[in-house]
């Protein structure tokens, strides 16, 4: 093996750049282009789904076409540049919080060192600061007096192609997670930096298939997958007879019934999708166990929204389905189960986007009488504050030992941490239904919990490597606890943590399985005439 | 001075200077250097913590076996990054260099410099394994991609639905464009 040539690495030392690490001069950000290659970027939505959205009412998609990112050209419309900034000063007078996110941050960096892709990359434009200052440099340059007359040195840029690409680039490296904004002290919110540069790109027609396609499927039929009503209604059938093979218990879930008390909307990976579908047993039995009288609808046959990760009018238009289908049915509030940004949308825009939802009523639990005043604007209940009610009313009759196989700890899905404060209800149903469960350290946890990695969007195959990279942080506190105390269940309430975490554990901590909570409740819970078999893996046991 | 005595004594420096080039090949590597909180900083302890065990190994003669959690650590890292796999795998050959540059600087080591076969060959046998882990990790990327994709998720898309047939029959039939 030829040994290092040292002459060559004593002049690299001297020059700054390790010739063998391809460590790079550090140029200002602005002068570092971004490099597209395989891995490193998500797949272009195909041209047939934005032209199918385009079609329809309420929401826009121009400028459909097949283009590559790893090409020169990426075919824009000739007056793209005229598009973009015309949509940003639309965008500067509609939404109040933009402006005063373009002109409050004061650079102080306490953001920088709290994002998983920087963590992940030790890429400058991942510090949430650096990933808005792409957008707030052509703000400044056209929209700021400074900007106008002192250019570059107000900080200030030309829009060009080769920023459009780094939005792109950036844009689609943030999961809009939020942690960054537990830090601001200006309480800046990145996520909707990023859901502002998502909404630019789309008007030039730049979007990303993996988001576009589940929300035209959404628009479509419904749910993410495109699943028709008989498919959806087929799938949960199916998980209906697991159950009473598994324990005994025969359920009979109803859909589409008109005058049920409740809807239950969550999201369809839970119908048809491992480790989904187990949490969806624990759902149903829960149900069964205490005799709600609930419907499913094959129409809002989705928690998801991906009109979050897309744009204001896809994400109204995706949302109103839910409330459409419970004002058609005559449902008086809304349960909805584990799913992150769905918490998000609900709680943050819902209100103000489709609301008042003054044909529903302030959810009550048939079960307990709690009044949910927490809902009392959105009327939708997360199935977590659903299930500790019931528990602290003791309404529920657990067996802690059949989750014996489990040592687990809990991954705060960022939505539902950051932007509804579900904190302590998931952990008081841990305590009842698991003997054994930690915590991982504390700033990884609650507020300050790591994202996945793979949310708004991005949790789609051929970016695994950027997945795993941001993803690192939270698989490192795992692997602390899975080292330490043995622990072999991450729990968690969402969708896309169930399917992307799994993808995370094989990586960075095999020997870790993803479980939703409602899932570790269906294995502990005891109902009356069940005839259970030696569930050793709970509800995943294969008889 | 023997070579192993050298090493001993001149460790830390070493040390120092390997994490220190390691870390300088990120882009903007200031914080992975400066935090010493594992969860705030998972790339930069690791990787310290990681190249440290690994020296320990080497100025013990360790098993090669003992080698693998340590190379673990920091090669599962480096393979998910934006890095080409010789790239990826540079540090630990770099550790040759290294110790040439701590020992050269000087007098009481500079004799060592032609007696660094045995630390060259020991310092291969890890890059080697290393380059196992390596592949390993790459091979784990692309089973979870499978995995994913075989879940089902593409079966199900587009797949059954009557509105979307009759889209197609009418595409087909060339109704609609």
């Amino acid at each position: 093996m030829a040994v290092v040539k040292v002459d060559k690495l004593a002049r690299s030392v001297a020059e700054g750049p390790s010739l063998m690490t391809g460590s790079i001069p550090t140029k200002d950000w602005m002068d570092v282009p971004v490099v597209f290659k395989p891995g490193n970027y998500a797949y272009p939505t195909k041209p047939e789904k934005l032209r199918y959205l385009d079609s329809q009412q309420g929401v826009s998609f121009p400028n459909a076409r097949e283009w590559n990112p790893e090409d020169e050209d990426w075919k824009l419309p000739d007056n793209w540049k005229e598009i973009i900034m015309q949509g940003l000063a639309d965008r500067l007078d509609r939404f109040r919080s933009l402006k005063i996110f373009m002109d409050c941050c004061v650079r102080c960096g306490a953001c920088a060192d709290k994002c998983h892709f920087f963590l992940g990359t030790g890429d400058p434009k991942n510090m949430p600061v650096l990933r808005a200052e792409l957008l707030r440099s052509v703000y400044r340059q056209d929209f700021t007096l400074a900007g106008k007359i002192l250019g570059k040195l107000a900080g200030g840029r030309e829009m060009t192609t080769g920023v459009l690409k780094e939005w792109f680039m950036y844009a689609y490296q943030c999961t809009e997670c939020r942690r960054c904004s537990v830090f601001c002290p200006y309480g800046i919110d990145t996520a909707e930096i990023t859901m502002m540069l998502r909404e630019l790109l789309h008007l030039v027609g730049i979007g990303i298939n993996w988001a576009m396609e589940p929300v035209a499927n959404s628009n479509r039929t419904g749910n993410h997958m495109g699943l028709t009503p008989q498919a959806f209604k087929g799938n949960v059938d199916f998980l209906c007879e697991d159950i009473e093979n598994l324990t005994g218990v025969k359920v009979n879930p109803t859909f589409n019934r008109k005058g049920a008390e409740v809807l239950f909307v969550t999201p369809s990976a839970d119908v048809f999708a491992e480790p989904g579908i187990f949490t969806c047993m624990g759902y149903l039995l829960l149900f069964e166990a205490i005799g709600l009288d609930y419907t499913w609808s094959t129409y809002a046959s989705e928690g998801g929204n991906f009109g979050l990760f897309t744009n204001n009018e896809m994400m109204k238009k995706l949302n109103a389905k839910m409330f459409a289908e419970s004002k058609r049915l005559g449902v008086k509030w809304i349960l909805g189960g584990e799913c992150g940004h769905m918490w998000r949308v609900v709680h943050q825009y819902m209100d103000t986007m489709n609301g008042p939802a003054d044909y529903l009523e302030v959810p009550r639990s048939p079960i307990t009488g709690t009044v949910f005043e927490n809902a009392r604007a959105t009327k939708m209940v997360h199935i977590s504050e659903f299930t500790a009610d019931l528990i602290k009313n003791g309404k529920l009759k657990f067996d802690k030992s059949r989750n014996a196989h489990i040592k687990a700890t809990f991954h705060d899905s960022c939505n539902p941490a950051r932007a509804m404060g579900l904190l302590e209800e998931p952990r008081y149903i841990l305590d009842h239904v698991v003997d054994n469960w930690v915590e991982m350290p504390e700033n990884t946890i609650r507020e300050k919990t790591f994202c996945c990695g793979s949310g708004t969007a991005l949790n789609t195959d051929e970016i695994m490597e950027l997945r795993m990279r941001s993803g690192l942080p939270r698989a490192n506190a795992v692997k602390h606890v899975h080292d330490k105390h043995g622990v072999n269940t991450l729990g968690c309430v969402c969708a896309i943590d169930r399917a992307t975490l799994t993808s995370l554990m094989d990586y960075w901590v095999p020997g870790v399985q993803v479980a939703g909570l409602s899932e570790l409740v269906g294995n502990a819970l005891v109902i009356e005439g069940e005839q259970r078999q030696e569930l050793t893996e709970g509800l995943r046991t294969l008889v | 001075m023997e070579l192993t005595e050298a090493l001993v004594t001149k460790k830390k420096e070493i040390l120092s200077l390997w994490i220190e080039r390691t870390l300088d090949s990120y882009a903007a590597p200031g914080f992975f250097k400066k935090s010493k909180d594992l969860f705030a900083n998972p790339v930069g302890v690791n990787i310290t913590n990681g190249l440290t065990v690994l020296l320990e190994l080497l100025v013990n003669n360790a098993e090669q076996a003992a080698y693998s959690k340590p190379l673990d650590q920091v090669v599962r890292i480096r393979a998910v990054q934006e890095f080409t796999p010789s790239q990826a795998m540079a540090p630990f050959l770099e550790l040759k260099w290294v110790v040439r540059q701590i020992f050269s600087g000087q007098k009481d080591t500079q004799s060592l410099l032609s007696m660094l076969d045995t630390l060259d060959f020991a310092i291969d046998r890890m890059a080697l394994n290393a380059f196992d882990i390596f592949a390993e990790c790459r091979e784990q990327l692309y089973r979870n991609r499978i995995r994913e994709l075989k879940s089902g998720s593409s079966i199900l898309t587009d797949a059954g639905c009557p509105s979307k047939l009759v889209q197609q029959e009418k595409m087909d039939a060339g109704t609609i464009i």
